[in-house]
């Protein structure tokens, strides 16, 4: 496979787990600006994790995923009683005070003659462990998708359960949740703290792909577009944030001659589709419809 | 056994319930009527714990339910129905039905319902394309799936015409169950004359709940 | 006498973050939604300016002119393409969202404007000043000055015409807001194009100030606008003039003791601690999902 076209879609791999984390909190009904913190932290802990303490990826993808958990929990604890517009904002602000903090740790090892570690706002370099074990970029693209895949299958499995109907109606209105003995409360915190595994995870991916981050990657830009891939991609499924992924890198990279000109071009045109289909393209009516079409011919 | 005592909430300086005592039995079928801005929505919110009241107690057979959140009202068996029949847009009525009954008898029971009231033919469709009466049915099976204590029925014949309030009255006579109490928040009273064994009205001030209309002789 | 000077630059700054934050608090307290594009709005604005600066020729006041009038255009067609089509309840987020899209079309339009990474931007001559100990930029108070006309020219708007009186009522409740917006579809318009002129009179004040524009211009004024209005009270009016002077106190005070790095550190400090101790802000506005049914989400 030609190393252009592997690159592009392991990058659109490791987005598609940031736009996830988005979808996660939008189906209980709120928008989070901060995911990208994230991603970063579990960037931070997966290079630590192999390349400090040379512990095999599983281990420091696992640490990651947790990583972004925990802190996810965190934030969703601290906002508890927010939600909103106010809840966005916190997140925001959540996501940059983790980012100042990731600015502001150095700690440095000198291993085979290489600096390695969080050195400040130069980052973490020489995270190797795909050079150490000779993985080309179709090999990790392998791996990434392969990844994605395993979550993709476990978001499916949780749509057909009770609990992915119960987050929407959490989402789409609390009172009757309630009254269907749901606790609003309860399935944010659980949501928003997968959420954060899974752009923990998608980070710790993203830092090994990378071999080189730095505090400034994780910006408030980089949360903003997960989540628009993830509103435009549509929130019927987890299909729909992949989608939206898709379209975005994979439509723009394809039109590279105007590429002056593609967010003019994209921007007007993401707008323009919203006006028509403002649930985005794989919305939950249209799922719910195939759903039951699908089960009628099978009845 | 399901009761309210000493009930009073005001809102912003305002006394809207004064020390509402009420004792519902299981079966009873109790109906209660009141001018508009009386207090009917304020009690029934607190009555299903969508509201917390600034005095008084709620029990459930033995369980204190006061301060609990909605949701514990839910489980522990208050269900209600909406003055704005509430349902999910995104998925179809089925699928919300079938989400209400989490266990295997509730299961039954909603086969059951569904086959009585004639529903079968819109389990497919979304709410939104399902007329109004048929909403209601399928929001008071909703409550009626998981055989609650008490299911609390808001204003449940706004937007009904005459025709629509028998059927339905009909519907509601045949599916309740021995145990299930219900209580009814109507200022339609000749709707609940048949549905109910007698009605109390509310009255804005006095906050007792008084007794206005027997009905069963 | 060093509080003093910083106190006196933080209430210049902070003017402007008045005027960012009004605009926000208009479109937010009147249509309940949040204009991702403002920021790029105020960018575009400001790059027209300067790519017609030696067309036109106007100097200082040209730009100030022209500025006002891209952003009230710009805003014109954010309003038009991402807010006017999603004008129900549910339709917030989609309209955020789409008007994120637009940010990203606006800031590369800007971009193409003005390909350099710095532009200059030239301010009004006005000269500086002593007074006693405290040295006064003339600019910055001009500045002050506009901003307190501009205030001043929305409070008679909004409290003297039969036009204010309207918005106020849809402010009041959001439901009235979507019952009247249905019959005065103009209404948003109108609020957007407010939003815009006093954004562009607090672009060109900023960026007279500094000197110079930046493509990060757009993201910076987008979030100031939007602390400043969660400072004072989400959707206040009032809130919004008081949360933006706040700002520029605290950010300046902040700034002069602990250098600029953590200057913007502690505004999100104290953003994510007013909103988790007092999300209602200064104004105290009402923000939980109180327990009545009826109310909506914010």
């Amino acid at each position: 496979m030609d190393i252009y076209l592997a690159s592009v879609l392991t990058n659109m791999t490791l987005i598609a787990f940031l736009a996830l984390s988005a979808y996660l909190v939008l189906v209980v009904g709120e928008v989070s600006f901060g995911q990208q913190a994230f991603f970063g932290i579990g960037a931070y802990i997966t290079a630590s994790v192999t390349a400090l303490a040379g512990a095999h990826i599983f281990w420091g993808l696992l640490a990651g995923a947790i990583g972004g958990a925990v802190c996810a929990l965190l934030l969703g604890l601290l906002t508890i009683r927010l939600s909103g517009i106010y809840f966005a904002i916190s997140t925001l602000c959540f996501a940059e005070l983790l980012r100042f903090f990731l600015l502001h740790i150095r700690f440095t090892q000198n291993i085979d003659g290489r600096i390695i570690g969080p050195d400040g706002p130069e980052g973490f370099s020489n995270i190797r462990w795909i050079f150490e074990n000779h993985y080309e970029v179709v090999d990790f693209l392998l791996l990434a998708a392969t990844c994605l895949t395993i979550l993709l299958i476990l978001l499916f499995s949780l749509e057909r359960s009770r609990i992915m109907l119960g987050a929407r109606m959490v989402g789409n209105d609390p009172i009757l949740a309630q009254s269907q003995g749901l606790s609003p409360t309860r399935y944010r915190l659980s949501f928003i703290t997968l959420s954060g595994a899974v752009a923990g995870f998608g980070g710790g991916l993203f830092a090994l792909f990378n071999t080189h981050i730095e505090p400034a990657m994780f910006g408030v830009m980089l949360g903003i577009h997960g989540l628009a891939y993830a509103i435009i991609g549509g929130l019927g499924s987890a299909m729909g944030p992949l989608l939206g992924v898709v379209l975005d890198i994979g439509l723009l990279e394809s039109i590279r001659q105007l590429a002056a000109y593609r967010m003019i071009i994209f921007g007007g045109l993401v707008a323009l589709l919203l006006v028509f289909r403002p649930e985005g393209i794989v919305s939950p009516r249209l799922v719910s419809r195939l759903k039951s079409r699908w089960r009628n011919r099978h009845v | 056994m399901y009761s309210l005592q000493g009930i009073g909430k005001s809102f912003g300086g305002i006394d809207v319930l004064t020390d509402i005592c009420l004792t519902l039995r299981p079966g009873q079928r109790l109906g209660i009527t009141g001018a508009n801005g009386v207090g009917k929505s304020t009690l029934i919110n607190i009555a299903t714990g969508f509201l917390t009241p600034d005095s008084g107690h709620i029990h459930l057979n033995k369980k204190i339910l006061t301060y609990r959140p909605a949701w514990a009202f839910a489980h522990a068996g208050i269900q209600r129905t909406f003055q704005t029949t509430r349902f999910l847009t995104t998925a179809n009525l089925g699928e919300q039905l079938l989400f209400a009954a989490r266990a295997p008898e509730s299961k039954i029971r909603l086969t059951q319902l569904i086959r009585l009231s004639g529903l079968q033919a819109s389990l497919h469709l979304f709410p939104d394309e399902i007329p109004l009466p048929v909403l209601r049915k399928a929001e008071v099976i909703r409550g009626l799936v998981v055989s609650p204590e008490v299911l609390f029925l808001d204003e449940p014949s706004a937007g009904l015409t005459v025709d629509e309030l028998d059927q339905f009255g009909a519907f509601l006579q045949q599916q309740l169950g021995q145990k299930t109490a219900l209580v009814v928040v109507e200022h339609r009273l000749d709707f609940m004359a048949i549905i109910t064994d007698s009605i109390v009205e509310m009255k804005l001030n006095r906050g007792l709940v008084k007794r206005v209309v027997d009905v069963k002789t | 006498m060093d509080m003093l000077q910083t106190s006196l630059d933080g209430l210049m700054i902070g003017s402007t973050y008045a005027l960012l934050g009004l605009s926000f608090a208009l479109v937010f307290g009147i249509m309940r939604r949040i204009n991702l594009a403002f920021g790029a709005c105020l960018l575009f604005g400001a790059s027209l300016a300067i790519y017609l600066e030696p067309i036109l020729g106007w100097g200082a006041w040209g730009l100030f002119l022209i500025t006002i009038v891209g952003v009230a255009l710009a805003s014109a067609y954010v309003e038009r393409l991402c807010f006017a089509p999603h004008s129900k309840r549910h339709g917030a987020l989609t309209a955020m969202v789409a008007s994120f899209a637009v940010w990203m079309q606006l800031d590369e339009i800007s971009s193409q404007l003005l390909p350099q990474r710095t532009h200059a931007f030239q301010g009004l001559e006005v000269p500086n000043f002593w007074w006693g100990e405290i040295f006064v930029r003339g600019d910055q108070l001009l500045h002050f000055a506009i901003a307190l006309v501009s205030i001043l020219l929305l409070y008679l708007l909004l409290y003297k015409t039969r036009l204010g009186l309207l918005i106020r009522a849809t402010a009041d409740s959001p439901e009235t807001a979507h019952l009247l917006g249905a019959q005065v579809p103009w209404l948003g318009f109108i609020i957007f194009l407010l939003a815009g002129i006093l954004g562009g009179v607090a672009a060109f004040m900023i960026l007279s100030a500094d000197g110079y524009v930046t493509p990060l211009f757009g993201l910076w004024s987008t979030f100031k606008g939007l602390v400043a209005m969660i400072i004072g009270g989400v959707g206040s009016l009032m809130g919004a003039v008081l949360g933006g002077l706040i700002l520029g106190l605290v950010e300046t005070h902040a700034g002069a003791a602990l250098g600029a790095e953590f200057r913007d550190m502690v505004t999100f400090g104290l953003v994510f601690l007013v909103l988790i101790i007092r999300p209602g802000g200064l104004m105290g506005v009402k923000i939980y999902r109180t327990d009545s049914l009826a109310r909506d989400r914010v």
